[in-house]
């Protein structure tokens, strides 16, 4: 070590100035460097004829009077010189030596002479060339790599890399999944490469839970998700990008701009604690991912059946998602740099009835049928306007995403820096979110034995959300009021009871910092060949300050907002909320991973111990009266009447012990038994701790003998897995009781805070399990052009947890107890063709179909559970056994009363002409609560997804959609109808029943609330193309130039279309309530973004 | 070379070993009270007490006991008053004016589980005081405000629903699903759990003004007075005179001279007023800090309702029938204090209506209705301000029990009784309006007690109880059928959670 460190001192001597861009030539220079040792003597004598500069210098060296130190490459040590001296000095024997070179030298301490060329790259010469594979696509990401060196870089997104390198070394190119190909430069500068197809797509080395296997490997059900495919699509969250993409995953988004999405699993196989799958980031659990640049992601792996899941035990009932991020590989620096820039606009909106409209249909509701007196008179609909409320709540939204990377790495340190910049601003006024992320994941190898890995990542976000509730209000609000006129606001709620909501948007503002602080430190020690200690502590700190303001703004007076006075809509005093949630986790995991092969029989055992807890406290308090002026948006700024205060906190901790074993013989058949009993602080102690067992086999047909001779496999697979994998994703202290706290009364005219015991608990909740069987096939064919898989499931949950809704009579409404048992049988099938036609043109399609069915079993001992409380119309849902979760059940609109001789029969006698039929299902000549049936639920019977990529020379277009079916969609907007006066659709207004128009599936004019019936209930089915992208690359010899390594523009539509019969806003209803997940109301409009973006490369 | 194994399997070891102390997941709920802090709290039992009194703010649009939703769909089901508002506004009201509600109507679902969650909170508070080891007397107190607040609270629910389940202990959760719970128990039996409620708080609460109690808790007189009521209704006019009497007799309650100041939230003169002479028991409300130290809505729900143009004071629901307007006798000074009446547009001037505070509320073409609630009006500039001046939550004190009415109990006893000094009792309620005295009888007792208890949320369950409601009601227009509008439905939201146990009343089924 201290000779290199001389040697490192003499040449910062030699060149001050020294680079960190030139860090990698440092290395390469040290690391060729040679040197001798010399001995006392000042003068030289030297005869040489025709003889190369080295052996000259070497023969000096002999003398022993000098070292030389230089790196042997240096093209002029090879030029032939004649030279003759006799005690010379040195210097005038180099002078001489150097001649006519680009050599020269810096005499140093103890006669040692560093000799160094003045152009110094001179010795290498730039090679580059495009690597494909065998079908002829280009292949990004390979290492391009000097051999015996750390020289390195790494193919762009087309294939193409450039690398200085010596004219006699060896090029080493590298892929996962590829075989490793050495090329001999021989002085070349173009070499092409084309990888070996040999490795199959089946040798992928993947993420599993606490490690990594080969696709070969697996015997559960596991999807791998390219980073290049993630961060193609103009979203916030990775997991939006996988919609459509993986069989069995049902990807549910929101127009909202931080919205996590919604994610199922298989079917719905849980009622509480989220239904959502278990995030992990780079081996720590997670349950947000909206922090995750997808930029930084290198793969998503999508873990679904429980011989892949039942590693992660306790949380893993509802499938798994891995998430692995970038880090820095062997090679010179790479720099990229991505930009998307875009717009965004409501996808698909409901057209509500114009002012005439509306007038025509509240009048005759109510002359016809109400009270006799016009709603709408002629005076206010000749003095008002004719207001498109959505038109007015709504805006453009501008989207951009920026991202910068550095990596690379050298033998000790390896390196990835990124950060990231999106904006957001979402599609309804006053509505923004910008994320800054960055993150740092470096790798120390201190010994060959030793490693050292830090993964940290910031995120920043900065959010100002709108109260949703606009979009309802914009549904019912009447149309003739005018939205603002002369900065004044229009009195809605004098027309129909709501609030003008132009003004709720002006009047609030809803603020946030997020602050999101993820690290993680590994230590990884390999004691012995086969053995690995590995050990991760991680950390996550997630705060979120808000801040509320709601403005005073009067309904008369001099502070008037309002076009006419009386408004019930005011807000006398300004009013401050200021709430900081600070999140804080620890998880600390230690494995140990024993890989040995005994002759043909390879084993790899892991066992482990996982330690976690969870801290929230959240603080907060309001005031009124706080200035208007943002800068004194403090508490303390407020008035101390009327100030509230509050401070909570939650704490939950878990402890599990893990273990997993894989063992194959010959690659041929395959067995991974796991092994899991898990721990946590919200279950009561006696129920805690829970063992979660699976065994998965798998059967590489395609290896056996017999299937030598065949042509038509290149893979063949069979696997089988059973498992058990429990969840325990419930509040911290549901077999407690908690007391209701500060309950104020007044005796003696004084407040007095009281507390209630009225929450009702199970002293004896237990474990959710989820017991499931998958049964899967993998296959390649035609050379792995065709390949793809199919899984059957049966995923049954027992003593599934479920809040039960309790009668009154127990005080409290509902409780969380173990009574349920859910179903997911299903079918999954993936196909994926890939093809090159020629050197100019290839192809691919791909599809995926999932086919679930979800079905209740002994629930609650009997009692079914109703929820989806639609306005004044009570439940429109109802779980129960034999049906879906949140089946819908209602009254059958079965047609429309056209006269009075069809209603006096009936079982409505109090009907009108025009009213809608009901089913009398029970014949009792009345419709009553018994009456309802069940409908179906939100839940689609079928999901899937296409796409197809096309690539003619540089241009690559990319096209994928997805879609479900057998889903259903309650039109609770529609079916609300809060007041008499408010707006319907242009739909309702125009086809309404009259004694004109008897042929209309619409009922007549109607001032109340119709009740809940199928009238609302509409097919969820849809197609949506939700992502069409046209990319350029440019050519490397253009790039070269202007020293880039790739460069690719590119255009992209997010959600171009959506194929739906539905007539309200989107059938994708991003909803957590598993209970009544299919209903829409003031929810967030799905958007469309057209964008533009380039990556580039250097 | 055997080192290294023992080594490796040490390592190995103490990765699997690497596990977390014993009491890691030992977690305490965080900075919240559990039902064992509660035990070991000093202050606890008075807390626990203090949060059953709490479920009387149970109002709005949402769980009832006595606030917004019980008060109007009482009122509205009389022939004391109309729905109000606009038409077409708040059809689940609209439908109890109309006897066309139905069991899905919100309101009784609404009245029925705020009801129990006061039931609830009294029957835990009970049970731990029950194991509470504080001084006998002081717990004998506390429990007998729980146990006078459950016998209300069932009072109310019998009087409404007829037959409901009986819960008067603590069931486990597990145990909502058992067919005991969720069986609706005969009225008898539910008439004799409030009588044994009322009885033990009347004989374990002080009288008004002692020492060992406080403005707004339940007293002697308050269980004495509600269980005369309880015993009125099932026409037991023995104890109704003997519990009058003793409430009477006890000298703590006088009549406030002026009926206009009964409903005030200051005392004039030393009359009236909150807790005023002649108040009984009253929910107490207050200003404070979160604004939720009152039954949300009650007053803003009854205030006068304006066209626009005019910064109205509520909802304008509950609006007082010309029926009751005009059935008061000439010079009774009950009727402008009951009623604000709206005055006509034309002809011009149209002076409006000034209030007692001197708010001037318009004439009708900027009004909805003709008529409001005077006894829910709260008024803006006279009285306690919320500190947002948010309309919704006006600090109004809710009357529950007056002394008028322990002195027409009285009456109608005597009348039952043959005893002469009821019409004494009559005539001072009589007399305190200008009214000249009347004779006793049953019949004139039921009507003062219409014009003094108006818009009090009695008159429906008098007329129910006086076995006339449907006569009374029909004439009235309403479409009342007997043997079935006497009761309402028991909400169908809780029969399908009950899995239909629960029956239903007659006609609703």
């Amino acid at each position: 070590m201290k000779k290199a460190y001389t040697i490192l001192k003499a040449y910062k001597a030699l060149k001050k100035p020294l680079l960190i861009m030139k860090l990698t030539l440092v290395l390469m220079f040290v690391c060729t460097i040679q040197s001798w040792a010399g001995v006392n003597a000042q003068t030289i004598t030297i005869n040489a004829n025709n003889k190369e500069i080295t052996k000259v210098l070497s023969a000096i060296e002999k003398q022993g009077n000098f070292r030389f130190i230089y790196n042997s490459r240096l093209k002029d040590l090879k030029q032939k010189v004649s030279v003759s001296f006799t005690n010379a000095l040195i210097k005038d024997v180099l002078q001489q030596l150097f001649a006519g070179t680009s050599l020269t030298y810096l005499e140093m301490e103890n006669n040692l002479v560093a000799i160094k060329s003045v152009e110094a790259d001179e010795i290498d010469i730039r090679v580059t060339g495009k690597i494909t594979n065998s079908s002829g696509e280009a292949v990004p990401g390979v290492t391009v790599r000097v051999k015996g060196s750390t020289t390195g870089t790494s193919s762009g997104t087309d294939g193409t890399y450039a690398l200085n390198v010596p004219d006699d070394a060896t090029l080493v190119f590298s892929s996962v999944g590829y075989e490793d190909e050495e090329v001999i430069v021989g002085g070349r500068t173009t070499i092409d490469v084309t990888l070996k197809s040999a490795v199959k797509l089946i040798d992928q080395v993947i993420v599993v839970g606490y490690g990594t296997a080969r696709k070969k490997d697996l015997t559960g059900s596991v999807a791998s998700v390219s980073g290049a495919e993630l961060a193609k699509q103009p979203v916030l969250t990775a997991t939006q990008a996988v919609q459509g993409k993986v069989a069995g995953v049902q990807v549910i988004t929101s127009g909202d701009p931080n919205a996590l999405p919604i994610i199922r699993i298989r079917g719905t196989g849980t009622m509480l604690g989220g239904a959502n799958p278990l995030y992990v980031v780079d081996g720590v659990i997670n349950d947000d991912i909206r922090n995750i640049n997808s930029a930084d992601i290198t793969s998503m792996e999508i873990l679904k059946d429980a011989s892949a899941t039942a590693i992660y035990g306790m949380r893993a009932a509802n499938g798994v998602v891995l998430i692995t991020t970038k880090k820095g590989r062997v090679g010179r620096m790479q720099i990229n740099y991505d930009a998307t820039l875009g717009i965004k606009e409501a996808s698909n909106l409901v057209n509500m009835a114009g002012a005439n409209q509306y007038a025509g249909y509240a009048n005759e509701a109510s002359v016809y049928y109400g009270s006799g007196d016009s709603i709408v008179t002629k005076a206010q609909l000749l003095n008002g306007g004719n207001t498109d409320w959505y038109d007015e709540i709504l805006k453009t939204g501008f989207f951009q995403n920026h991202n910068l990377s550095l990596s690379g790495g050298s033998e000790k340190i390896n390196y990835f820096l990124s950060a990231g910049m999106l904006t957001d601003e979402g599609i309804i006024r006053t509505n923004d979110f910008k994320r800054f992320t960055i993150r740092n994941n470096n790798d120390y190898k201190i010994t060959s034995k030793f490693k050292v890995s830090t993964l940290l990542s910031y995120a920043r976000s900065d959010v100002r959300n709108v109260d949703l509730g606009a979009f309802n209000v914009a549904y019912r609000a009447a149309p003739y009021v005018p939205a603002k006129l002369n900065g004044l606001y229009g009195n809605t709620s004098l027309s129909n009871n709501v609030g003008n909501p132009i003004l709720d948007q002006d009047k609030n503002n809803n603020s946030g910092i997020g602050d999101r602080f993820q690290a993680n430190l590994v230590a990884e020690f390999k004691p012995l060949t086969w053995l690995t200690l590995r050990s991760s502590y991680g950390i996550d700190k997630n705060n979120f300050r808000s801040v509320l303001y709601g403005f005073k703004y009067a309904n008369q007076g001099p502070d008037n907002v309002f076009t006419t006075s009386g408004s019930n809509q005011v807000r006398p005093n300004s009013r401050l909320t200021v709430t900081e949630v600070q999140g804080n986790r620890w998880v600390w995991d230690n494995t140990a991973t024993m890989a040995k092969k005994f002759g043909d029989h390879n084993f790899n055992l892991l066992v482990g111990t996982t330690a976690e807890q969870i801290r929230l406290n959240e603080i907060g308090g309001s005031r009124i009266d706080v200035p208007e002026d943002e800068d004194q948006w403090y508490l303390n700024a407020g008035a101390t009447l009327g100030a509230t205060n509050v401070n909570s906190g939650d704490k939950s901790t878990r402890n599990s012990y893990l273990s997993r074993l894989n063992y194959n013989y010959k690659d041929k058949y395959f067995l991974t038994a796991t092994g899991r009993y898990d721990g946590t602080s919200r279950l009561p102690k006696d129920n805690r701790w829970g063992f979660f067992p699976s065994v998965g086999a798998g059967w590489v047909i395609s290896s056996e003998s017999f299937m030598n001779d065949q042509k038509t496999f290149d893979n063949l697979k069979l696997r089988a897995s059973y498992g058990k994998v429990g969840n325990d994703g419930i509040p911290s202290n549901a077999f407690t009781a908690l007391a209701t706290p500060n309950l104020p009364y007044f005796f003696n005219g004084t407040e007095v805070l009281n507390f209630r015991l009225e929450q009702l608990f199970d002293p004896q909740i237990r474990w959710e399990v989820t017991t499931e069987v998958n049964l899967g096939l993998d296959f390649a064919l035609l050379q792995n052009k065709l390949s793809g898989s199919v899984d059957v499931y049966d995923r049954k949950t027992e003593d599934a947890l479920v809040r039960i809704k309790t009668p009154t009579i127990l005080g409290d409404d509902e409780y969380i107890t173990n009574a349920a048992t859910f179903t997911n049988k299903g079918v999954e099938l993936a196909l994926d063709w890939k093809d090159k036609v020629n050197n100019d043109w290839n192809y691919s399609i791909g599809a995926n179909a999932a086919f679930n069915q979800n079905r209740i079993k002994n629930l609650n001992g009997g009692t079914a559970i109703p929820d989806g409380g639609v306005g004044g119309q009570g439940t429109t849902t109802l779980s129960d056994n034999g049906q879906p979760i949140g089946s819908f059940y209602l009254w059958e609109a079965i047609g429309i009363f056209q006269t009075a001789q069809e209603i006096s029969g009936s079982a409505q006698p109090s009907a009108k002409p025009g009213d809608l039929i009901y089913r009398d299902v029970d014949g009792n000549k009345l419709i009553d609560a018994k009456d309802r049936v069940f409908q179906g639920s939100y839940q689609p019977k079928v999901t899937y997804g296409v796409n197809a990529s096309l690539g003619y020379k540089n241009l690559d277009l990319s096209v994928n959609g997805y879609g479900t079916g057998g889903g259903k969609i309650y039109n609770g907007k529609k079916a609300a109808r809060g007041d008499f006066r408010d707006n319907i659709e242009t739909d309702v207004a125009k086809n309404r029943w009259t004694p004109n128009n008897t042929g209309t599936g619409v009922p007549r004019a109607n001032l109340n609330e119709l009740p809940a019936s199928t009238y609302f209930l509409e097919k969820g089915d849809f197609f949506r193309i939700n992502n069409l992208t046209l990319g350029y690359t440019l050519g490397s010899g253009v790039l070269s130039r202007v020293k880039m390594e790739s460069l690719r523009i590119y255009a992209t539509v997010q959600n171009l279309a959506t194929f739906t019969k539905y007539t309200g806003f989107t059938p994708e209803i991003s909803s957590d309530n598993t209970l009544a997940g299919g209903i829409e109301s003031s929810i967030y409009p799905t958007t469309r973004t057209f964008a533009f973006g380039v990556n580039v490369g250097f | 070379m055997k080192n290294k194994y023992i080594i490796t399997a040490l390592l190995i070891g103490s990765v699997v070993a690497s596990g977390c102390k014993k009491d890691f997941l030992e977690v305490e709920p965080q900075g919240q009270t559990t039902e064992v802090l509660a035990l070991t709290d000093a202050s606890a039992a008075n807390k626990l007490i203090g949060g059953v009194y709490n479920t009387l703010y149970l109002g709005g649009f949402g769980k009832t006991t006595v606030g917004f939703l019980w008060a109007v769909s009482n009122d509205v089901a009389s022939d004391d008053a109309d729905k109000g508002s606009t038409p077409g506004d708040f059809s689940p009201l609209g439908e109890i004016d109309n006897f066309t509600h139905t069991s899905t109507n919100f309101i009784f679902d609404n009245i029925w589980s705020g009801h129990y969650s006061g039931i609830v909170a009294a029957n835990k508070a009970i049970d731990i005081l029950n194991k509470s080891t504080i001084e006998a007397a002081a717990k004998n107190r506390l429990l007998g405000e729980a146990r006078f607040l459950r016998g209300f609270y069932y009072f109310n629910m019998v009087r409404f629903f007829g037959q409901v389940p009986k819960i008067i202990s603590v069931p486990l959760p597990s145990e909502g699903n058992s067919d005991a719970l969720n069986t609706r128990a005969p009225v008898a039996e539910i008439y004799a759990a409030i009588i044994d409620d009322l009885q033990f708080a009347a004989d374990n609460l002080p009288l008004k003004g002692e020492s060992t109690t406080q403005t707004g808790r339940a007293n002697k007189g308050a269980a004495q007075a509600f269980l005369a009521k309880v015993y009125l209704y099932q026409k037991n006019w023995q104890k109704v005179f003997d519990l009058t009497n003793a409430v009477i007799s006890s000298g703590k309650y006088s009549l406030v001279t002026d009926y206009n100041l009964i409903f005030r939230e200051k005392s004039v003169g030393g009359q009236g007023g909150n807790n005023n002479s002649e108040s009984i028991f009253e929910v107490q409300t207050g200003v404070n800090a979160g604004e939720n130290a009152v039954s949300p809505l009650y007053s803003n729900s009854q205030g006068a309702r304006g066209r626009g143009g005019w910064n109205d004071l509520g909802f304008g629901f509950n609006t007082p029938t010309s029926d009751l307007a005009g059935i008061y006798e000439g010079g009774d000074t009950r009727r402008n204090a009951t009623i604000i009446f709206i005055n006509p547009s034309t002809p011009a001037p149209a002076t409006g209506t000034v209030l007692w505070d001197g708010l001037r509320i318009p004439s009708k073409d900027s009004v909805e209705n003709d008529r409001y609630n005077y006894k829910a009006y709260h008024s803006p500039t006279a009285e306690s301000p919320q500190v947002t001046s948010n309309k919704d939550t006006k600090p109004k004190n809710i009357r529950l029990m007056r002394y008028s009415e322990v002195l027409l109990m009285y009456a109608e006893a005597a009348a039952m009784l043959g005893n002469a000094d009821g019409a004494n009792k009559l005539n001072q309620v009589r007399s305190r309006t200008n009214l000249l005295p009347a004779t006793l009888s049953q019949a004139n007792v039921w009507k003062e007690r219409r014009t003094e208890l108006a818009m009090e949320a009695d008159r429906f369950l008098d007329l129910v109880r006086q076995g006339r409601a449907g006569v009374v009601l029909r004439a009235h227009g309403k479409a009342f059928v007997d043997g079935k509008h006497e009761l309402f439905p028991v909400p169908q939201a809780q029969r399908d959670l009950s899995g239909n146990r629960l029956t239903q009343n007659n006609g609703y089924q």
